[in-house]
C-alpha cells in the first residue's frame, strides 16, 4: 500500500548553512510520525517543503502520490494543516470562519467544531485575534477536526501554549486520530507532550537525522548507562555510545546497547569502570540522550 | 467556494471599503458646493471663460483621491495576509493557486471600480447639469489617467504586499513610484486624450505581477 507522505532524498540548505542531506521517510496511512528536534534543525523547513512554501535543493516530497510542490485541489481537500503559532483568520469571528471554511470541504462536520469551542465558554461572535493563544490554538484544531481530512500536519502545536491547552490539544488530537484512523505528521519542542501522541518519530540534530524508528521500539532499545570511571574522556571516540557526560568520576552515558554489550565494549576499549547501572528512558530524556544537552 | 473567499476578503476590506465611499461623497459635496458658490458669485460665463480660454481645471481637488482609495483597499487586503504568512492558509484552501490569488485581486479590483463609478456618475450630473458635453468630455480625459492610478496603486500594493523577500519589495516601490508617475504627468485638461487607452490598459498588464511574486513565495525565497 502507497504511504500517506514520502519524502525521497530531501537536501536543503540555506546559503552555505546545511539544514539536512538525503533525509528519507514515509509515512504509513494511519500511523502518527512526530518529528522532533531542538530550534533551528528543520522541523519548519521540512513542514514548509511537505506543503509546497518551499523548493527543496534536491529530492522530492509526495503526498498521496502528488508532488508536494504541486498539490491539486482534491489533494489539497485531504490535508488539514495547523501553521505554528496556530495563525488562523484572526479578523473572523468563531462562527464566520466556521462558515467560511465549511465552503470548501464537502466532509465538514460542524459538530466536532462547535464541540470544541464548548469547552472554551466564548461568545460564537467573538473575534479571534481577541483570544488568547490557547484559545486560538483550540479554534485551529477544531476546524482540522471538522475538516475531518486523512493526513493532518501540524507544525509546533505546542507553542505558547499552557500545560492545561498542550493536554487538552494532545488528548483531543490523539483520541480523534486513533478512532479514525487518520494519519498525522507533527512537530513541536516539547517532547513530552509528543510521548503521549505519536508511533514513530524521527530525531533531528544539526545537518542530520540521528534515528527514526517506532517510539516503542525507541524506548525499549535506547538506555542510560551510570558508572564510575577516572577514564571516561575516552568514551567520546566510541561511536556506539551518545553524549556521555562525566561530573568527577561519575559517568552518564547513552546508548542502544544491552548492558552486557556496553561492559565488553568498555573493557575491550580498556576503560576502567565500576558497576553499570541501566536505566530506561522518557521519550526526553531519549531525546536528550540522543541530541546532547547544548 | 468562491462566495466565502470573496467573505474574507469583503471581511478585511470592509470598513476600509465603507471609508473610502465616505471621504469620495464628502470630497465631491465639497467640490460641488465650492462649484456652486462660484456660479452664484462670478457667474457661469466667468467660469466657463476660466475653463476654455484658460485651460484650468474644476475638479483638481479629485486628483489623488482615486490614488488614496487605491492604496487603502490594497493595504487592508493584503497586508493581513501577509503578516504571520497568513497567506498560507489562503494556498492551501482547496483552489488552484491561481484562482485564489486572482480571485482576491478581483474582488479589490471591482469594489475599487464600483466606488470609482459611482463617484464618476455623480460628477456626471452635476456637470451634466451645469455644462455642456464638449466640456464633460475634456474633463473625463482629465479624470480618467488619476482613476487608472488608482487602480495600478492597487495592484502594485499588492504585489509588494504578496513579494516575499524585502529587497525586491524596495525594487517593487520605486517601480510602483514611477509608473504612478505616467498618470500625474500633467493636469492639463485633455492632456491624456491621444494616450488614453494605452493608460486604461496599463492595469491590465500589470496585473499578473501579484501572482508572479505568490510563485516566489511558494518556492521558498526570503531574505
Amino acid at each position: 500500500m502507497q504511504p500517506i507522505v514520502e519524502c525521497k532524498n530531501l537536501t536543503h540548505y540555506y546559503g552555505n548553512r546545511c539544514i539536512y542531506e538525503n533525509l528519507n521517510f514515509e509515512i504509513p496511512q494511519g500511523r502518527i510520525l512526530g518529528l522532533l528536534g531542538k530550534n533551528g534543525t528543520g522541523k519548519t523547513t521540512t513542514i514548509n517543503i511537505l506543503n509546497g512554501y518551499l523548493k527543496p535543493r534536491s529530492g522530492e516530497c509526495l503526498m498521496f502520490g502528488e508532488s508536494s510542490a504541486k498539490l491539486s485541489p482534491a489533494t489539497k481537500q485531504k490535508v488539514g494543516l495547523l501553521i505554528e503559532g496556530h495563525v488562523q483568520y484572526s479578523f473572523m469571528n468563531i462562527s464566520e470562519i466556521e462558515k467560511f471554511y465549511s465552503a470548501f470541504y464537502p466532509k465538514w462536520k460542524k459538530e466536532a467544531y462547535y464541540e470544541l469551542m464548548k469547552l472554551l465558554k466564548i461568545d460564537p461572535k467573538q473575534q479571534i485575534s481577541r483570544m488568547s493563544c490557547g484559545q486560538k490554538s483550540q479554534v485551529a484544531l477544531g476546524l482540522i477536526l471538522a475538516q475531518d481530512p486523512e493526513l493532518l500536519i501540524l507544525d509546533d502545536f505546542s507553542m505558547g501554549l499552557d500545560p492545561g491547552y498542550r493536554m487538552l490539544f494532545v488528548d483531543y488530537l490523539s483520541e480523534y486520530a486513533k478512532a479514525e484512523n487518520k494519519t498525522v505528521f507533527v512537530t513541536s519542542h516539547i517532547i513530552q507532550d509528543m510521548e503521549r501522541l505519536i508511533d514513530d518519530c524521527l530525531i533531528m540534530d544539526y545537518g542530520k537525522i540521528v534515528t527514526q524508528k517506532p517510539i516503542e521500539e525507541l524506548l525499549n532499545t535506547f538506555k542510560r548507562f551510570k558508572f564510575k570511571s577516572q577514564s571516561s574522556g575516552l568514551l567520546n571516540d566510541l561511536q556506539e555510545i551518545y553524549h556521555p557526560v562525566s561530573i568527577k568520576e561519575n559517568t552518564e552515558a547513552y546508548s542502544f546497547m544491552t548492558k552486557n554489550e556496553m561492559e565488553v565494549l568498555l573493557n575491550k576499549n580498556n576503560i576502567q569502570h565500576g558497576r553499570i547501572t541501566e536505566e530506561s528512558l522518557s521519550l526526553e530524556e531519549a531525546f536528550i540522550g540522543l541530541t546532547g544537552k547544548y | 467556494m468562491t462566495n466565502a473567499l470573496l467573505f474574507k476578503e469583503w471581511k478585511k476590506t470592509k470598513w476600509f471599503v465603507i471609508g473610502a465611499f465616505i471621504v469620495g461623497a464628502a470630497l465631491l459635496t465639497y467640490i460641488f458646493l465650492r462649484l456652486g458658490r462660484s456660479f452664484r458669485m462670478v457667474g457661469m460665463e466667468h467660469l466657463w471663460d476660466v475653463v476654455i480660454n484658460r485651460d484650468q481645471f474644476l475638479l483638481r481637488e479629485l486628483k489623488y483621491f482615486p490614488l488614496a482609495a487605491g492604496i487603502a483597499i490594497a493595504f487592508s487586503q493584503f497586508v493581513p495576509e501577509v503578516i504571520q504568512k497568513r497567506i498560507k492558509l489562503s494556498l492551501h484552501l482547496p483552489l488552484s493557486n491561481k484562482r485564489v490569488v486572482f480571485t482576491m485581486m478581483g474582488y479589490g479590483l471591482s469594489v475599487l471600480s464600483l466606488v470609482y463609478l459611482l463617484h464618476i456618475l455623480a460628477i456626471l450630473i452635476f456637470m451634466g447639469v451645469h455644462f455642456p458635453l464638449e466640456f464633460i468630455i475634456s474633463a473625463l480625459y482629465t479624470l480618467a489617467p488619476w482613476y487608472v492610478a488608482g487602480l495600478m496603486a492597487y495592484v502594485l500594493l499588492a504585489w509588494i504586499c504578496l513579494e516575499p523577500s524585502w529587497k525586491r519589495r524596495i525594487f517593487n516601490a520605486l517601480i510602483m513610484f514611477g509608473v504612478l508617475q505616467l498618470c500625474f504627468l500633467s493636469d492639463f485638461p485633455g492632456a491624456y486624450a491621444f494616450i488614453l487607452f494605452a493608460v486604461i490598459l496599463l492595469p491590465i498588464y500589470i496585473l499578473p505581477f501579484g501572482y508572479r511574486s505568490v510563485e516566489r513565495f511558494k518556492i521558498g525565497i526570503q531574505d
